[in-house]
């Protein structure tokens, strides 16, 4: 059988090796898509776990070390705890960098909840050494035995190790950069013994139960100053935050490109066995069984899948590691290493297997027809009597192209696929620019915020192109009944959607001070419908109650937000101050506008939308997706060529028969023209109403069920995909007309 | 007047120890309405001297003058001239394009940029003539070989060509359609057209003008 099969194989290389191109390409999509999305999907889990991060993270004000340790030894709950004092707007100075902007974390005893990722951790007894974020180094390219200046009084500590935690984003996407020291260096520096703490981290016997013991936090937390817990889901849900919803889109977008991958193998596949099938009739009458051809069609599309796959896997997967370790490490995650073996092994196995049935399904069903039925060519669409051919030469290419129907789907199905994913790909570009740009892209209607005394309100609602400015109050805060849960509350006076109006998906908006709207993210985590109760407590410790009315469509905050009137804020935490929000006339001149707020004393920002505007981070998203949307092109690119040139190749006999009847090269130009504009425009139509309907709204859902993500495809996208076919059609055509023209029409008749 | 005019033809297939020369020399004269049938063995390089005189592939030595044009040293253009206008090919397994229907075989050929203009016209009439009206909107898998090999016939002839080569026409079909399109060869060469058929067939010979024998590379008469 073995020996059969790679006999068949030899005999049809270069359609062999077209084939196990194709592989190569779908495998290549499957090895980015997997390395992405794994990666991205487990970051987070794979790096808490490596680092011990704490359960909990509750920060406090300054307090003994032994008080705050007495009320954390009385939860029942926990496993170990251990206690930092971190200073913030630390300078920090090396390698010639320098920032004002340092977190310097004193810690004592006890587990350190980060790893360390190079060099060696702090020793309790020993001074004069720091431990720097993995953030950090890179930035400023630090390495254990360089020198750091930390503060003013600390001066100069040597580097011992670099360390990474993923309780928040990394230097520079985070403001702040951490470095560690021992108590001994504040010891011998700065002489006292730090004893005071302002950071618990708290490991829990049972994680399951974090709710009950924050409760119980909260109940003997007495005396702790502006106390905030931070769970690891609360971590989870703040690091999403600042990239969140562009990890998703990357994870959706794989998942989608693993399925189109999927799709373009069957398809391939398929058409192959479609090509064969005369060859199969051939077997039948030689007296082969159907079994025998099934198994025998397994074995070349096994031999023909391994190296393919495997070489489309590791290539895909080279091309974005890199990219893609460096968009974890911007949020101190790890990357997955061997971890990704397994799911790159269930990868192959699943190009594998679809190969394998894709090839051996229709061979089965096929031999199992009549021999002769087969021989007179089952393949060739039957047509209704007595209907002359229309449309010319073109017309006859078209016909060409769509004589063997099953190969005919199989091309437009891949090329529509692959035309899909790139129509998806314009319009996650176009949505990641507006993302980061537009702040209306999270309901926002303001364009800028002004921090200013409420006095110049009226001053600033005077200004010329100001077409509305308002009190905008924001604070976070946490469920009363699973502090666990983070929630921000934003509060307008008012009309709230003057200045943010994410869509209602049910209910109705806001209208008194007890009432709340809430983000389907918030409702979907504590079973929230119009008519409940929510109860947040705040960071002054003071609990507001809400009845919700509505349920918004919000993508800030991973939809864990929530719109009310301020009253009730205000009276919970009167310290609570309030920005300004300036909503533009249609029209109005932004810099003007900006200038004369400058004049009036009320200089302003740029809203914010949803994702960082951190450049570094944005550049390697932008590698990531044009790594994935490169390997997506070439595939689209080989499918297209790939299904011209089969379709040149089978009609090698049709087309030297028009030569040998006088056809010059523009006739043979003008049908293969006609074949491939048969296969590209209904695969561009497919592949725009294929994202449209089906890539677009299954991305947008993965990544943010909790909103509404703006994925269809734009008119500038559909022209770019249908001009970028047709050019990728003309070009395939005039190659393959060049070919044909240049072998001797003899050579095609024998092959008729 | 002959139509087509060889002379000196040389061609080699293979190279080095395998090279094998089909022709070595070979010249022929074939006069309008003339029927000429060339026989040889399997191999002698028959279907290849049609080749050569239709244009379709080039001698590495000789010349072949065919309709003003010496076909040997012509452009890829002026070949499809050539054939378009002055040459008409019938195969031993018809070739006839599976997607299209009989009808639109014959007319294959007039769609052509250049075609005689009267080509569509002339397609319907051969139709009619060679009995196939009741076929014509008919796949070439349904129909039988000597339908399908009329067709063929049509087809070669809807451009009205100077020259009809036929190779092995009756090779694929029983006796009584091999007999119909001799006769329908023959018709044509009584319309004045030079006539070309490679055949094994004793009946084919036997309507033939002039039977020529492909042997060592020269053709020579039986």
């Amino acid at each position: 059988m073995l020996s059969l099969a790679l006999a068949g194989l030899r005999a049809r290389g270069s359609r062999t090796l077209l084939s196990a191109l194709g592989i190569l390409a779908a495998s290549l999509v499957v090895g980015t898509g997997v390395t992405v999305g794994f990666g991205l999907a487990t970051g987070f889990d794979r790096s808490a776990d490596g680092a011990g991060l704490p359960d909990v993270i509750a920060r406090f004000d300054p307090e003994k070390r032994t008080t705050v340790d007495e009320r954390v030894r009385a939860l029942p709950n926990l496993e170990t705890a251990s206690y930092r004092y971190e200073v913030l707007n630390a300078p920090l100075t090396a390698n010639g960098h320098h920032n004002h902007r340092g977190a310097v974390n004193t810690i004592g005893e006890g587990r350190r909840g980060y790893e360390i990722l190079d060099g060696r951790d702090l020793v309790a007894s020993r001074s004069g050494e720091a431990v720097v974020e993995q953030g950090l180094a890179k930035e400023w390219d630090l390495h254990p035995g360089d020198r750091i200046r930390v503060g003013r009084e600390l001066g100069e500590l040597t580097i011992t190790g670099i360390s990474n935690a993923p309780d928040n984003v990394a230097f520079p996407l985070a403001t702040t950069a951490r470095v560690y020291v021992s108590d001994a260096t504040i010891r011998e520096r700065l002489g006292f013994t730090p004893d005071d703490a302002n950071v618990a981290l708290l490991w829990l016997r049972d994680p399951g139960k974090a709710d009950v013991t924050l409760s119980q936090a909260r109940a003997v937390s007495f005396g702790l100053g502006k106390l905030e817990f931070v769970t690891r889901e609360g971590v989870r849900v703040l690091l999403s935050q600042a990239a969140g919803i562009v990890i998703s889109l990357l994870v959706a977008f794989s998942l989608v490109a693993l399925v189109a991958a999927g799709t373009m193998l069957a398809a391939g596949a398929h058409a192959d066995v479609q090509r064969r099938l005369s060859a199969f009739g051939v077997q039948r009458a030689l007296g082969f069984s159907p079994g025998r051809i099934a198994a025998l069609q397994a074995t070349e599309a096994a031999i023909v899948a391994v190296p393919a796959a495997l070489a489309g896997l590791a290539i895909g997967t080279l091309a974005v590691a890199g990219r893609s370790g460096e968009l974890l490490a911007a949020l101190n995650e790890r990357p997955p290493g061997g971890a990704l073996v397994l799911p790159l092994a269930l990868a192959f196995l699943a190009v594998l297997a679809i190969v394998v049935a894709a090839a051996t399904w229709p061979a089965w069903r096929a031999a199992r027809r009549p021999p002769a039925e087969i021989l007179r060519g089952g393949d060739v669409a039957p047509r209704r009597q007595g209907k002359e051919a229309r449309g010319g030469l073109l017309g006859l290419g078209a016909r060409f192209s769509t004589a063997a129907r099953g190969r005919f789907l199989a091309s437009v199905a891949t090329i529509a696929v692959c035309a899909g994913v790139v129509v998806l790909m314009l319009a996650l570009a176009s949505l990641l620019e507006r993302l980061r740009d537009d702040p209306g892209t999270v309901g926002k209607r303001y364009q800028l915020t002004v921090r200013a005394p409420d006095w110049l309100l009226g001053a600033i609602r005077d200004v010329p192109g100001v077409d509305a400015a308002g009190e905008r109050y924001a604070t976070e805060a946490a469920d009363s009944f699973r502090l666990g849960e983070q929630l921000k509350l934003v509060a307008y006076r008012g009309d709230h959607t003057d200045f943010e109006a994410p869509p209602l998906a049910e209910g109705r908006r806001v209208r008194a001070p007890d009432e709340i709207e809430v983000g389907l993210g918030l409702a979907d985590a504590l079973g929230l419908r119009p008519g409940s109760t929510v109860a947040a407590q705040l960071r002054s410790g003071a609990e507001v109650r809400f009845r919700v009315t509505g349920i918004v469509r919000a993508l800030e905050s991973s939809g864990r937000i929530g719109w009310v009137q301020p009253d009730r804020l205000l009276a919970g935490d009167p310290d609570l101050k309030p920005g300004i929000v300036v909503r533009l006339d249609p029209g109005a001149d932004r810099a003007q506008v900006t200038r004369d707020l400058i004049g009036i004393g009320a200089p302003p920002r740029t809203a914010s939308a949803a994702t960082t505007r951190n450049g570094e981070f944005l550049a390697v998203l932008a590698a990531v997706l044009r790594g994935v949307g490169l390997a997506v092109g070439l595939v689209c690119l080989y499918a297209l060529v790939q299904a011209l040139t089969m379709t040149a190749r089978e009609r090698r006999g049709a087309v030297a028969l028009l030569r040998a009847c006088g056809g010059d090269a523009r006739a043979v130009t003008t049908v293969l023209a006609g074949a491939a504009a048969a296969v590209a425009l209904p695969a561009a139509v497919a592949g725009i109403v294929l994202e449209w309907a089906v890539f677009g709204p299954l991305v947008a859902r993965l990544a943010a069920g909790f909103a509404s993500l703006p994925l269809s495809p734009a008119p500038g996208d559909i022209a770019i995909v249908l001009l970028g076919l047709l050019a990728l059609s003309a070009g395939a055509t005039l190659l393959v007309a060049r070919r044909v023209l240049r072998e001797p029409v003899v050579a095609g008749l024998r092959e008729e | 007047m002959a139509v087509v005019r060889a002379r000196g033809l040389v061609k080699t297939f293979g190279t080095g120890r395998v090279a094998r020369r089909v022709l070595d020399g070979a010249d022929l004269d074939v006069e309008a309405g003339e029927v000429v049938a060339v026989l040889g063995r399997s191999g002698s390089g028959k279907s290849t001297l049609l080749h050569l005189i239709g244009g379709l592939d080039r001698p590495e030595a000789g010349s072949i003058e065919l309709g003003g044009v010496d076909v040997a040293r012509a452009s890829e253009r002026q070949l499809s001239a050539v054939r378009r206008r002055h040459v008409g090919f019938v195969f031993q397994f018809f070739h006839l394009l599976p997607e299209l229907s009989g009808e639109a075989n014959v007319l294959l050929a007039g769609r052509m940029r250049g075609a005689a203009p009267d080509a569509p016209a002339r397609g319907g009439a051969l139709i009619d003539r060679l009995g196939l009206r009741h076929v014509a909107g008919s796949l070439p898998s349904q129909l039988s070989g000597g339908e399908q090999q009329r067709f063929a016939i049509a087809r070669a002839l809807v451009n009205d060509p100077s020259l009809l080569l036929a190779d092995e026409p009756t090779g694929n079909l029983d006796a009584e359609a091999g007999a119909e399109v001799l006769r329908l060869l023959r018709a044509g060469a009584d319309e004045g057209r030079a006539v070309v058929m490679v055949t094994h067939e004793a009946a084919a010979t036997a309507m033939a003008d002039r039977v020529l024998r492909l042997a060592d590379g020269k053709l020579e008469p039986c």
